[in-house]
């Protein structure tokens, strides 16, 4: 920067220490801000949520069952227990729905198809060796009771 | 073009060629002498509300990341981020905070430039720029504060709409236009939102531009205070960089230190949600607007929307009233200063009425 | 000011403004976020009925909103949703419902406490139709055209019998453009413990977990109870609210952990009292580090009946297909794979009515068994020998009452009745019969019952004291008096079997004390008050 008079030490430590000073602070702001522009949680929590009773899923069936943000589950009932799908395609998330009788979960848009374990079999989603996101899934043997496991985002109602 | 290919040049000269701006321009520019008057506190209340200006831009898109405009979820959006948010509570504190402080800058400096009659040949588009923007300020103010959707948000809004209304000839169509519809309601809220974010900072900034632009393009009024002594060129100004925008830097930290101690001792608060089926006990508009809501209930509807237009008319073609003062009373000078002055108290009487009054 | 200067300034300002910045991060660390309530879910197939219940019955809207149904997203339309073909069922806006939940729709989820519950006492109480009590109510209190008292009072706990309103074909009436079926305005609204519903189940889950919160904290807090065991017949609440238990709770009720989610244990989740339901139903933990269940059966743990004019101690007979009946210890207990002919009541036409139902034994539980799941909550805070000699003492009054008041007063009812001075026809037509009743159903209750739960001042002067006092000043003269009015003869027949009554041991003190017992009354007495 320019000086009127040589650059004595005096001067020299008011820079430093003006333009440390702004730094450090304005800084400190803009980290302050960066924090308020992050979403409130980084790693989302998750709650149960009541899915229904196991005398409401026909064998082999597929029921869809929403979370709490709207998005489709799909739970099916095997011969032996139960699973969860969510129904967002891993390929470019289009979402996908039950082919009952074909038994398989296809999605429209690449004409992507999973088996009943939600594995890729066919379509963009195969060649690429994904599968359905599973979601978890507990039932109550004593009551009969399923529950989902979602993701909370901790949104407020009105 | 000159062959480039084989000579051996500096980045500089590499980065001038993608971007042909000219720096001599912008030398001349920051070696603009500025003068010593300048070096005066009042006459850094022009810089003031600029800076808050885009301490409020800043804060403002901030906040938008997580307000919705809904009269459904406004003001939970509002509360979420005051409750929720991280350090939520502060930036709506400093934007709250600041557009107080920019709303007396904003006066302050409109006296500052009144009372050095700084308006005057050729700079009387200046005043009405500055003018317009002190309206585009309060109407900054008014549209922000009614976002929050609480109780005083809702019925402020429709108070004011309603005043709009009496305003002659366009009154009703102005005050439909504002609110959207025949009373406030969803739709007032997203013109408001659109107006607050969109179109006012838009007009500001233009607004903005062409204050600098004039002030630049007549140079800074220079102006002798009884007792200096004519002193030598070199001693009559000083550099725009470094020194007078260290001054402004100085300005800027201070600015942002007073709105963080303000935010953290009152931050920003959260009456009650609003409900168009009970309106409060007592309406208040923003303290701003005091003197106009005392003037409505010492007068009536009409007059006083009338008596309103009537006294910013005359602010607005001040510079021009000036200039006929002038050819008129040998005395205009006293009876600007006296005129100035019993505006401003007039101002602050009714203000500090209205505070204190129900 | 000189440009160094100045900048010396703007360095101060920064470190002014930074400082105030870190005191935001601070403040900002510090905060208390609001706490992390779990919003209620609010499904696609019940946001219907949210939306219009907020406005048309907010509050209970709110209820289940705050509700641990709510957080799992069990809503409406799961536990009204009914099907068609039920007798109650509706269809509103769309959704075929029944405005009654009883417990087999709570057991749609619910499912052992459903089968805990059914087969308990409480899911009987609305079986005392052909008692006394209802008499009482119905006869005593009511008019042919008007049993107010029935449906104001002892329904309201015991539970009534849900009936509709019906035409004159018998259909039932239903009313306004959703052909909702009208209720008989008598039986409903009806939160009785044992509510006899339509759909055949009996009881009502709500009688204890109030709706639409359901709180777990209600229904652990023992005023909970105290809606319907209370009152000169049964004063369990008074009893308890007298005894060390009720004051040890009511002074730490913050630290019982009531709205504790999920188990709630004694000797793990809270120390300083015993509610109603820490003894007779929830969880505890044992010596060897285990939680023993709740259970929603009330009658578990209970080893005497105080109910009858007799007490006696209760075994247990179980029966393959989950029915359970008390056997007085006086009855003989059959083997296990026995058939026996079990009577139980049930609802036929909107009445009740008994049948009998063959059913084969699969297992017996003796009142020592029972009790001993009493002692083991006992045991979480006293010793053995502590909860063994309560046991006793209590047996000793239980059987006091039995030997020197009950059972002579009944057999000279019996006598009476055999004797045709009395008739069972007609229960209540003489004097002696409205004494007898209370000395057993009023203060011999409350005897028993205060040392069942450690109240000694109902045990003794509202318990007692009182069958005493009415045994010999009221009971023994109306015998007489009932026995006069049938003839002279029958008159001097029981003077005289009074006499020989009145001539045993545990009655002759009446006749006078002895000289040595009155000289020292007499003294007592003039070194205490000087009188």
């Amino acid at each position: 920067m320019n000086e009127d008079s040589g650059a004595t030490r005096r001067d020299l430590l008011a820079a430093v220490l003006m333009g440390g000073g702004l730094v450090l602070a304005y800084g400190t702001l803009a980290l302050q801000g960066f924090l308020f522009l992050l979403p409130k949680r980084l790693r989302p929590k998750t709650r149960l949520i009541y899915a229904g009773r196991i005398d409401q899923f026909a064998v082999g069936g597929v029921r869809t069952i929403y979370d709490l943000d709207g998005n489709a589950i799909l739970v099916k009932r095997g011969e032996t227990d139960f699973e969860a799908f969510s129904s967002v395609c891993p390929h470019l998330g289009c979402r996908v729905h039950w082919e009952a009788e074909e038994r398989t979960f296809f999605c429209p848009c690449h004409r992507g198809v999973f088996d009943a374990d939600g594995v890729a079999v066919s379509g963009p989603p195969a060649d690429a060796g994904q599968r359905l996101a599973q979601v978890t899934l507990e039932v109550d043997d004593r009551s009969g009771v399923i529950y989902l496991e979602v993701r909370d985002r901790g949104r407020r109602s009105a | 073009m000159s062959d480039t290919s084989t000579e051996t040049r500096s980045w500089g000269q590499r980065l001038s060629e993608l971007f042909p701006f000219d720096w001599e321009l912008l030398r001349h520019a920051g070696a603009e002498p500025v003068p010593l008057h300048l070096k005066r506190w009042w006459f850094c209340l022009g810089g003031t509300p600029m800076y808050l200006f885009i301490v409020q831009l800043v804060t403002g898109i901030m906040l938008t990341f997580y307000y919705v405009p809904s009269p459904d979820h406004a003001y939970a959006s509002v509360a979420a981020i005051t409750q929720e948010v991280r350090f939520g509570w502060f930036i709506r504190s400093l934007h709250m905070w600041s557009s107080n402080f920019m709303i007396v800058a904003v006066i302050l400096h409109m006296l500052r430039v009144y009372f050095s009659r700084a308006y005057r040949h050729p700079r009387q588009l200046n005043w009405m720029v500055g003018f317009l923007l002190l309206g585009v300020t309060m109407a900054f103010g008014f549209t922000g504060y009614s976002l929050v959707y609480e109780q005083l948000s809702f019925w402020g809004a429709t108070v004011a709409t309603n005043l709009a209304e009496a305003v002659p000839l366009v009154g009703p169509w102005l005050a439909y236009f504002i609110r959207g519809g025949p009373e406030v309601a969803e739709e007032t809220l997203t013109r408001f939102f659109i107006l607050h974010i969109g179109v006012l900072p838009t007009a500001a900034l233009v607004l903005i531009g062409l204050h600098v632009l004039l002030i630049r393009m007549h140079g800074v009024t220079e102006l002798k205070f009884e007792g200096e002594e004519k002193v030598a060129d070199k001693e009559r100004f000083f550099r725009f960089w470094p020194d007078h925008v260290t001054t402004e830097l100085l300005i800027g930290v201070l600015l942002m230190y007073l709105l963080t101690i303000l935010s953290l001792i009152w931050p920003a608060d959260l009456g009650e949600p609003a409900n168009p089926n009970v309106t409060p006990e007592h309406i208040k508009p923003e303290w701003y607007f005091y003197f106009n809501f005392r003037l409505l209930k010492l007068t009536s509807l009409k007059v006083s929307v009338a008596l309103t237009m009537a006294l910013g008319a005359i602010a607005f073609f001040w510079p021009f009233i000036d200039s006929w003062l002038e050819r008129r009373f040998e005395r205009h000078d006293s009876i600007v200063t006296i005129v100035g002055v019993v505006a401003f108290l007039g101002f602050l009487l009714l203000t500090v009425w209205e505070a204190f009054a129900l | 000011m000189t440009l160094t200067t100045k900048r010396y300034i703007v360095a101060a300002l920064s470190f002014l403004f930074l400082a105030a910045l870190l005191v935001v991060a601070f403040q900002e660390a510090k905060r208390h976020r609001v706490e992390e309530r779990l919003e209620p879910v609010i499904t696609a197939r019940n946001k219907g009925c949210v939306d219009c219940h907020s406005k048309d019955g907010p509050a209970l809207v709110m209820e289940w909103e705050r509700s641990q149904h709510a957080a799992f997203g069990v809503g409406c339309v799961d536990c009204h949703g009914a099907d068609e073909s039920e007798i109650d069922a509706w269809q509103h806006e769309g959704a075929w419902v029944a405005v009654l939940v009883t417990p087999i729709d709570c057991a749609r989820c619910h499912v052992r406490e459903y089968e805990e519950f059914s087969q308990s006492h409480h899911a009987k109480a609305g079986e005392i139709m052909a008692s006394l009590d209802n008499v009482l109510a119905e006869k005593a209190a009511g008019t042919p055209d008007n049993i107010a008292d029935a449906v104001n009072g002892c329904w309201q706990c015991h539970g009534s019998i849900i009936r509709f309103a019906r035409d004159a074909e018998g259909e039932i009436l239903r009313t306004g453009k959703e052909s909702k079926p009208v209720f008989d305005w008598q039986t409903w609204p009806n939160s009785g413990m044992g509510r006899l519903n339509p759909d055949g189940s009996k009881g009502s889950c709500h009688a204890c977990h109030s709706r639409h919160s359901f709180e777990a904290k209600l229904s652990r807090s023992p005023e909970n109870c105290g809606k319907c065991h209370m009152g000169p017949d049964h004063p369990q609440i008074e009893i308890y609210n007298e005894s060390k238990h009720g004051i040890a709770f009511y002074a730490n009720r913050d630290i019982m952990a009531l709205d504790k989610q999920g188990d709630w244990v004694l000797g793990r989740d809270y120390s300083a009292a015993p509610t109603c339901a820490t003894c007779h139903i929830s969880s505890y933990m044992t010596p060897q580090g285990q939680t023993v269940a709740n259970s929603h059966d009330v009658g578990e743990r209970i080893s005497w009946t105080l109910r009858p004019v007799v007490s006696t101690k209760l075994n247990l007979v179980v029966f393959e297909d989950g029915f359970k009946e008390d056997f007085p210890h006086t009855r003989e207990l059959p083997e296990i794979g026995e058939t026996l002919d079990t009577t139980e009541k049930y609802v036929e036409n909107e009445q009740l009515a008994t049948r009998t139902v063959p059913r084969r034994v699969a297992r017996i539980v003796t009142w020592e068994e029972r009790r001993a799941k009493m002692k083991g909550a006992c045991l979480n805070c006293h010793n053995d020998a502590f909860v063994d000699n309560f046991y006793r003492q209590f047996d000793s009054l239980v059987e006091l009452y039995n030997e020197k008041f009950a059972i002579p007063a009944k057999q000279i009812m019996d006598e009476l009745i055999a004797d045709g001075v009395l008739r069972r026809d007609a229960p209540f037509e003489k004097t002696v019969q409205w004494v007898f009743w209370e000395l057993w159903h009023h203060e011999g209750r409350r005897a028993r019952h205060g040392a069942s739960m450690m109240g000694p001042d109902y045990t003794h002067w509202h318990g007692m004291y009182e069958v005493a006092k009415h045994f010999y000043q009221n009971f023994l003269p109306a015998v007489v008096e009932a026995a006069e009015e049938t003839s002279p003869a029958m008159g001097q027949k029981y003077e005289a079997r009074v006499e020989a009554l009145l001539a045993q041991p545990e009655h002759v003190w009446l006749k006078g004390l002895s000289p040595e017992e009155a000289e020292a009354l007499r003294q007592m007495y003039a070194e205490r008050y000087n009188q």
